[in-house]
């Protein structure tokens, strides 16, 4: 008899309603901040990455949605003059699976803030971080860690040294890991050894607030970050006054997951003993004009099957039902 | 994992040997009768805090997993996994070379020049990137233990194992032709602990670090 593994899960009464109800609050929440439903199709011609559902369709190669922000880039690209400036979605994902017991299939709900380039994408930015505060509250969770990072504090000084392919991305595992002595160990006998393992330490510091921004004045490229620095300590003034009771807002600077996406802000929702981020986004510029379109966006998404996999493993976590 | 209960995964074998005598005394001392016994779990001195003693290939998976809240293991067999953990220390005790290690007055160069190389190891990922870099090709002979034996009975041209002292190469009569890479004890960590709840994780943390690492 065939292993039945878990990587399509069937959802059964109680989780499939707990599914259906999170998707409409969700949903109902984009829908009130201006955010407008857009449904890219299950099934992608082109563009067949190598981390999808492949299969063929008569000769032709096809693939199933493994990404919204991808799909629907695609379709704005394709049939609007003009972006639509508040786009959402909901629906499942197919992705093959890195870690043993992720699901192949994935339940999201998330939204794009889309911008002509050149405009200020600031408020942008914080839009979308208070939209994601709402959500802890909204989804019924006791209590959430927000961190706030930025992609450009990684990748603008590995591009200011020229550090590109295989070298740049041992240095961005090596952050990934949390493991200063992998930067240091990648970068043995380099020009820029000493500034990036001096720029990793400062990443590193610790996680505690707005404090943590300091950090950065001791980074050899503190000077070439001021900008970034601005834009999260003017992100943080105007969130820390607004914070919901129960949710934590920290400052994480050494967020590389998704650098080659992410060129800005990042944004990654926590729950308290939770083994996986249960939403996760940021600004990412250079998806657009890789379409031939001068456009700017950055989004979330909400990871559904990650939190109804918590509210089984967890229920502790979660108010109860009244 | 309960809500309350806090688990550290320790190594058995060398680097469970050289670990556990450098927590004597410590707050996160393993309990000495429990040690003796055959239970796997063990409670160390801070209450809420136990140890689970794992062998170091399975080790990882558990931290991965988040069932252990942190962990500590060879960079070696870190390597070879490529699970995703957070490392937040080198250790630095359990030093020890990657080597390619051949019956003595077998060269690195005549290796290379063999049409068909065989290599036994318990390191095939290391090893390829090894054979990458080189420019060599090799038949990969998969083994988990007493690798020594394999070049003895022509089981493979070479080894590709740890090197500490060099002690059981030399009873085998086995030298080293090319050091590959090192290894020493990390201290890992499951990403989710550790980014959820840095409160409860990185004192604990910094203890490992405070007894285990030189000074």
């Amino acid at each position: 008899m065939a292993v039945r593994t878990p990587h399509f899960p069937d959802l059964l009464f109680g989780s499939a309603a707990r599914l259906r109800q999170w998707e409409n609050t969700l949903m109902g929440l984009l829908e009130a901040h201006g955010y407008r439903e857009l449904h890219p199709s299950l099934v992608l011609r082109e563009g067949v990455p190598d981390g999808s559902m492949r299969f063929f369709d008569g000769d032709e190669l096809v693939a199933l949605r493994w990404d919204f922000t991808v799909s629907l880039a695609g379709l704005l690209a394709r049939r609007f003059p003009l972006p639509p400036p508040r786009v959402s979605y909901a629906g499942a994902v197919f992705r093959r699976p890195v870690q043993p017991w992720e699901a192949v299939e994935r339940f999201e709900v998330g939204c794009e803030r889309i911008q002509p380039e050149g405009e200020a994408s600031g408020e942008a930015d914080v839009e979308l971080a208070r939209l994601l505060m709402a959500i802890p509250g909204a989804l019924g969770l006791k209590s959430a860690i927000l961190h706030l990072g930025n992609a450009a504090l990684v990748r603008r000084p590995l591009e200011v040294e020229g550090l590109f392919g295989d070298l740049a991305d041992a240095v961005v595992s090596a952050l990934s890991r949390r493991a200063p002595h992998r930067v240091r160990e990648a970068l043995d006998g380099h020009p820029s050894a000493s500034r990036l393992a001096a720029h990793a330490e400062a990443l590193l510091s610790a996680m505690d607030g707005p404090r943590t921004l300091d950090a950065l004045k001791a980074s050899p490229y503190a000077e070439l970050l001021q900008g970034e620095r601005e834009h999260m300590e003017r992100a943080l003034h105007a969130l820390l006054p607004i914070l919901p009771p129960n949710l934590e807002l920290r400052v994480d600077l050494a967020d590389v997951a998704g650098l080659d996406f992410y060129t800005g802000p990042t944004l990654r929702l926590w729950a308290p003993g939770a083994q996986q981020e249960l939403a996760a986004g940021g600004r990412y510029d250079r998806l657009f004009p890789g379409l031939g379109r001068p456009w700017q966006a950055a989004g979330f998404c909400v990871r559904l099957s990650r939190l109804l996999d918590l509210a089984e493993t967890r229920p502790d976590l979660f108010e109860q039902p009244r | 994992m309960t809500p309350s209960s806090l688990l550290i995964a320790f190594p058995k074998g060398r680097l469970g040997d050289e670990l556990v005598p450098k927590l004597a005394d410590t707050p996160l001392a393993l309990d000495a009768t429990a040690l003796k016994s055959r239970v796997l779990r063990i409670p160390t001195a801070t209450p809420g805090v136990a140890a689970l003693l794992l062998k170091g290939a399975d080790l990882p998976r558990y931290v991965a997993a988040g069932v252990a809240s942190l962990g500590i293991v060879g960079s070696d067999t870190l390597d070879e996994m490529g699970m995703d953990v957070l490392e937040l220390a080198d250790l630095g005790f359990g030093a020890c070379r990657l080597s390619l290690c051949a019956q003595a007055g077998v060269t690195l160069h005549a290796l290379r020049e063999k049409p068909h190389l065989r290599l036994a190891t318990k390191f095939p990922k290391a090893t390829e990137a090894w054979l990458t870099r080189e420019g060599l090709t090799a038949e990969l002979v998969p083994l988990s233990s007493s690798a020594e034996l394999a070049p003895l009975l022509g089981l493979a041209d070479a080894i590709v194992d740890l090197v500490q002292t060099g002690g059981t190469l030399k009873a085998h009569g086995l030298v080293e032709t090319a050091v590959l890479g090192h290894s020493s004890a990390r201290l890992i960590a499951a990403r989710g602990a550790y980014l959820s709840e840095p409160g409860r994780i990185r004192p604990l943390a910094e203890q490992l670090i405070a007894a285990l690492r030189p000074s």
